[in-house]
């Protein structure tokens, strides 16, 4: 290939409040490892994203909304699965550090930690990772993914010192009980690294998304998670780790 | 020193008329938060209770009731109250709260078509009084040429002040409540006196007929006063009297003019140092300064006009534009925040949320942190607020202005406005391509050009057609509000208003735009897309057939945000080559009310994809549904229009759902008030926000009894969202809500 590194990216969303400290600038990259039953992004899973950019390019893009960042808020790095393009993070990751922007890495910790993915890993100022499962057994059936891709992750994470921020999608019918959540406490309680753990709760929202695609939606007939459900196993959830 | 001033300290403004003194070295910022705040007292909310019963009748009726048989004036009508037990400040713009004045000054058949529309007949002897008396709208027609006719038939040019009162002038109402009227009255004879000594020019006589007017009008004021039992020929004395001697004065203006908007300024500051007067001195606790406040606010959301339905498919939601303007820094670097700031945003909670009066936001960078996160926590709970950028505005005004209606900034007492509703530059460059030909009406409007064949338009001829079409709207448009503000200066001047500004004021003239995303967009698509024109069975160009992706506004992209600040740029710069009546600034805004809707339908198809009838984007909002990078996008390709040529305003309204800026409520405000921050540093200059959700909106609209206070951001101000009609409702609905799944 000649030319620049470019990046295979899905879209950008400029106000992204959710996705770490204060205001982010999302970036979604195209391509994923897993393919999980409850994913809201299906058309980011593979195929050519709307935006090729090189890191400088998108680096500038993103620099304009340094206003909007103040001391807390940065880049967001997601996807899709951010790590499906390592070398491009990494680029993209110092041009921005270049620029003083802070970068945070949003990833379902799947990617076998190849030497870039660890430099990506390392590099980025946050780490939030998906514990979609708590065993091998959730992950093969509802991910096709590996849990002990995850784990590694984790415990390079721990290694580095990073800070990480766990998230765990709570579905109805699958992992929405006390005994589920105690089993991700058991995992959660190892890590030092592990600054914050947030139950998001499913929903439907994306799913027209699978019809447009043609793509099977193995819980489409599975109710939203309710917001006080949420909220009650999230206090839960946080009494069982404790002080983080 | 005069008694009622004991207590403050001394400066310039105790030897000629100097507000802005006596504020700057009287007033007291406040750093802290809204912990001191206090609710609602059981008087309060008493009278809430009667005030909401009140508009809930109004809503069931349209209008409450009228009266036909009286012309609106200053001493037209016996005292009103609410409850004249329970009032604490006094004074009704009738006999009876929202009870409506017929008020013909500038037009008497809009008035007439109002009544009628609410099932009212005017009295025959206001028929007869007006009969032979010439209004402000028989003047202007008068004059009018047959080319500034059609182009207000086409709707090239719309919602011009030539049938209603031009509004947006604000009175300096602080001097009442710090002079006294006996002090002014004596400063205007004095004044009179020497533009007596002049020669006696058409100027000069003018001056001296105004002025003779202004005294008439400020000795009726007197009297008006006399009749509550407040004697306003002295200072106030206290709080109380402050806050009702200066209530007076907006009272009196709205009782004469029935403007579009009549503001009542920058207030809260100078009151605020009689609250901490009488606080000090024991004479007053918060609960009983917050209730003065709510009870002022009781009385700004009486206010109410009588109006056409045509003239609320302009301006929709009955509003008043009873502008206020809070905050804002001090030439020498003091924030202006003080704690009645705060207990004026209180009100939207002591008397629930409300689109009056029109609580503006002076924003500035260096604001107390607690100020910025109780303004974002009202917006977030009340969607009630705007927000404009006192960075910007301060170098250019100074630190003693306000806002008028929506955006429009101008030194309190020392300048003016004569308001120019807009023009449709999107219109335009269908006229350009057309010949000069309107496409709807198909008539000749501008002067003959050669009309474009069908087949691929060629951005450089297009742009160099635009530009001579650009110019000729110019100066049409300039020449036609000269017409008008002639003729409403001589028939419906603003007597008590003027009289509370400076004798030797500066006049602005504010022209408008609207139609900007639609001619960037459109504009766009011929440069960097294919764009085929269509002509239809007259031989003018109705549609376009557009191929390919182009760059669109509001996606901080500079291929495109370049040419929507080339067109402000270039419309300013040929404004400017028509002088004005009075020798007014030129200005130019950037804001469409809610007329977008209407413009929107008065335009056929154009190059961007949007098809003839449909409604154009808000103000210098992004057409909705094309900004597709997310919020924060959107404000930078706003944020990039110059305020340099843009003085009188750049209307941007931001609608984000309450899940996409925050998990909870402190994460909302601190994210928040980080984005008008970085919105602002910018040097943008103003912004709506509203945080809900769409389906409440459609919930609202297919049964309003669910949220009868859901009040909204629509333009430069907030209205109550049942009062718009479905199509308007229907076109906030599709506003680009910015949401994350």
């Amino acid at each position: 290939m000649n030319g620049p590194r470019r990046g295979n990216i899905h879209s950008v969303e400029s106000l992204a409040a959710l996705d770490g400290k204060g205001i982010r600038y999302e970036v979604f990259f195209m391509g994923c490892p897993f393919r999980c039953a409850y994913c809201h992004n299906p058309d980011t899973w593979e195929g050519e994203g709307t935006l090729h950019p090189t890191a400088d390019e998108l680096a500038a893009k993103i620099a304009r909304y340094k206003p909007y960042f103040g001391k807390e808020g940065g880049v967001t790095l997601s996807g899709g699965e951010v790590l499906t393009q390592s070398e491009f993070a990494c680029e993209l990751t110092d041009r921005l550090h270049e620029r003083g922007i802070d970068v945070a890495l949003d990833t379902c910790g799947g990617v076998p930690l190849t030497d870039s993915v660890r430099r990506a890993l390392a590099s980025a100022d946050m780490v939030i990772l998906d514990l979609k499962f708590h065993d091998e057994e959730g992950y093969r059936r509802y991910c096709r993914g590996d849990f002990r891709a995850v784990m590694n992750t984790l415990d390079f994470l721990e290694e580095r010192g990073a800070c990480v921020w766990l998230r765990t999608v709570v579905v109805p019918g699958i992992n929405d009980s006390e005994e589920e959540i105690e089993k991700y406490a058991a995992i959660v309680k190892r890590y030092k690294c592990v600054r914050r753990w947030q139950l998001l709760a499913f929903h439907t929202m994306g799913f027209s998304k699978y019809e447009r695609m043609g793509i099977d939606n193995p819980l489409k007939d599975t109710p939203a998670l309710s917001k006080d459900r949420l909220a009650q196993l999230q206090e839960f959830a946080d009494k069982c780790i404790g002080e983080l | 020193m005069r008694e009622e001033w004991q207590g403050f300290r001394e400066g310039k403004w105790c030897d000629s008329i100097d507000v802005r003194d006596f504020i700057v070295s009287n007033y007291t910022p406040y750093d802290g938060d809204a912990a001191f705040l206090k609710g609602a007292t059981e008087r309060t909310k008493k009278i809430s209770a009667k005030l909401n019963a009140l508009l809930v009748e109004e809503a069931k009726k349209g209008v409450l009731d009228v009266d036909t048989e009286n012309v609106s004036s200053i001493l037209t009508y016996a005292p009103g109250y609410v409850d004249k037990d329970l009032d604490i400040i006094v004074g009704l713009q009738t006999d009876a709260p929202l009870k409506r004045a017929v008020n013909p000054f500038a037009g008497i058949r809009m008035c007439e078509k109002a009544c009628d529309a609410y099932g009212y007949k005017m009295s025959d002897k206001v028929r007869t009084e007006f009969k032979y008396r010439t209004t402000h709208n028989d003047g202007v027609f008068r004059v009018y040429t047959e080319e500034m006719r059609a182009a207000r038939h086409v709707g090239v040019i719309t919602g011009l002040p030539d049938a209603y009162a031009r509004g947006r002038i604000i009175g300096d109402y602080r001097r009442i409540a710090l002079y006294g009227m006996d002090y002014l009255i004596e400063c205007k004879k004095r004044d009179k006196r020497e533009y007596g000594m002049k020669d006696m020019s058409e100027e000069n006589i003018r001056q001296l007929e105004e002025l003779s007017k202004q005294l008439d009008f400020m000795e009726q004021l007197k009297t008006m006063a006399a009749q509550y039992g407040c004697d306003i020929s002295r200072p106030a004395r206290n709080a109380k009297e402050a806050v009702q001697w200066l209530y007076f004065g907006y009272l009196g203006a709205v009782k004469e003019q029935n403007g579009a908007a009549n503001s009542i300024g920058r207030i809260t500051t100078f009151l605020d140092i009689y609250f901490e007067r009488d606080i000090k001195a024991g004479l007053l606790d918060e609960s009983a300064a917050q209730e003065i406040i709510d009870d002022l606010v009781v009385k700004l959301r009486l206010v109410r006009h009588l109006r056409t339905p045509e003239y609320n498919d302009l301006f929709a939601g009955d509003p008043t534009w009873v502008t206020t303007s809070e905050g804002g820094v001090c030439e020498d670097g003091r924030s202006m925040v003080t704690k009645t700031s705060f207990r004026i945003l209180q009100t939207l909670y002591n008397l629930g949320s409300s689109a009056e009066p029109n609580i503006t936001i002076l924003w500035a960078q260096s604001l107390p942190q607690g100020f910025k996160d109780f303004c974002a926590k009202v917006s977030i709970d009340t969607d009630s607020i705007q927000y404009e950028n006192d960075d910007v505005m301060r170098p250019i005004y100074g630190d003693d202005y306000a806002i008028a209606c929506c955006v429009s900034a101008m030194r309190v007492g020392k300048q003016m406005q004569f308001f120019g509703a807009r023009c449709n530059l999107a219109k335009v460059l269908l006229m350009a391509l057309n010949g000069g030909k309107d496409e709807i009406y198909g008539i000749q409007v501008a002067p003959e050009g050669p009309v474009f064949d069908e087949g691929v338009l060629d951005y450089h001829k297009v742009l160099e057609a635009y530009k001579q079409y650009m110019s000729w709207m110019a100066k049409l448009y300039v020449n036609t509000l000269n017409v008008i503000h002639y003729m409403h200066d001589k028939y419906a001047y603003e007597r008590l208003m003027m009289s509370l500004h400076d004798t030797d004021v500066d006049r602005l003239m504010a022209f408008g735009i609207c139609g900007l995303s639609v001619l960037a967009d459109s504009l766009s698509a011929i440069k960097y897309a294919k764009v085929t024109a269509i002509k239809d069975e007259r031989g003018l160009i109705t549609d376009f057939k557009t191929e390919g992706d182009f760059p669109k506004y509001g996606n901080d992209d500079d291929r495109v945000d370049s040419i929507a600040k080339w067109i402000v740029e270039s419309f300013f710069e040929e404004l400017k080559k028509t002088p004005t009546y009075r020798h007014a600034k030129h200005t130019l805004s950037i804001l469409t009310i809610t007329s977008n809707v209407v413009y929107g339908k008065k335009t056929g198809s154009t190059p961007d994809g949007r098809k003839r009838g449909e409604p154009f984007a808000p103000g210098a909002n992004p057409m909705h549904g094309r900004d597709c990078e997310g919020a924060l996008a959107s404000l930078n390709s706003v944020a990039k229009l110059p305020y340099s040529c843009c003085r009188d305003g750049i209307s941007n309204t931001f609608s984000i759902t309450p899940d996409t800026l925050g998990e909870n409520e402190d994460d909302r405000v601190s994210k928040l008030t980080a984005m008008l921050d970085g919105y602002f540093i910018q040097d943008a200059h103003h912004l709506n926000v509203n945080v809900l959700n769409r389906q409440k909106l459609i919930d609202a609209m297919n049964d309003p009894t669910l949220y009868p206070n859901l009040t909204i951001r629509v333009s430069g101000y907030a209205v109550n969202f049942n009062k718009l009609n479905k199509n308007q409702q229907q076109e906030v609905i599709n506003r680009t809500f910015h949401e994350k799944f």
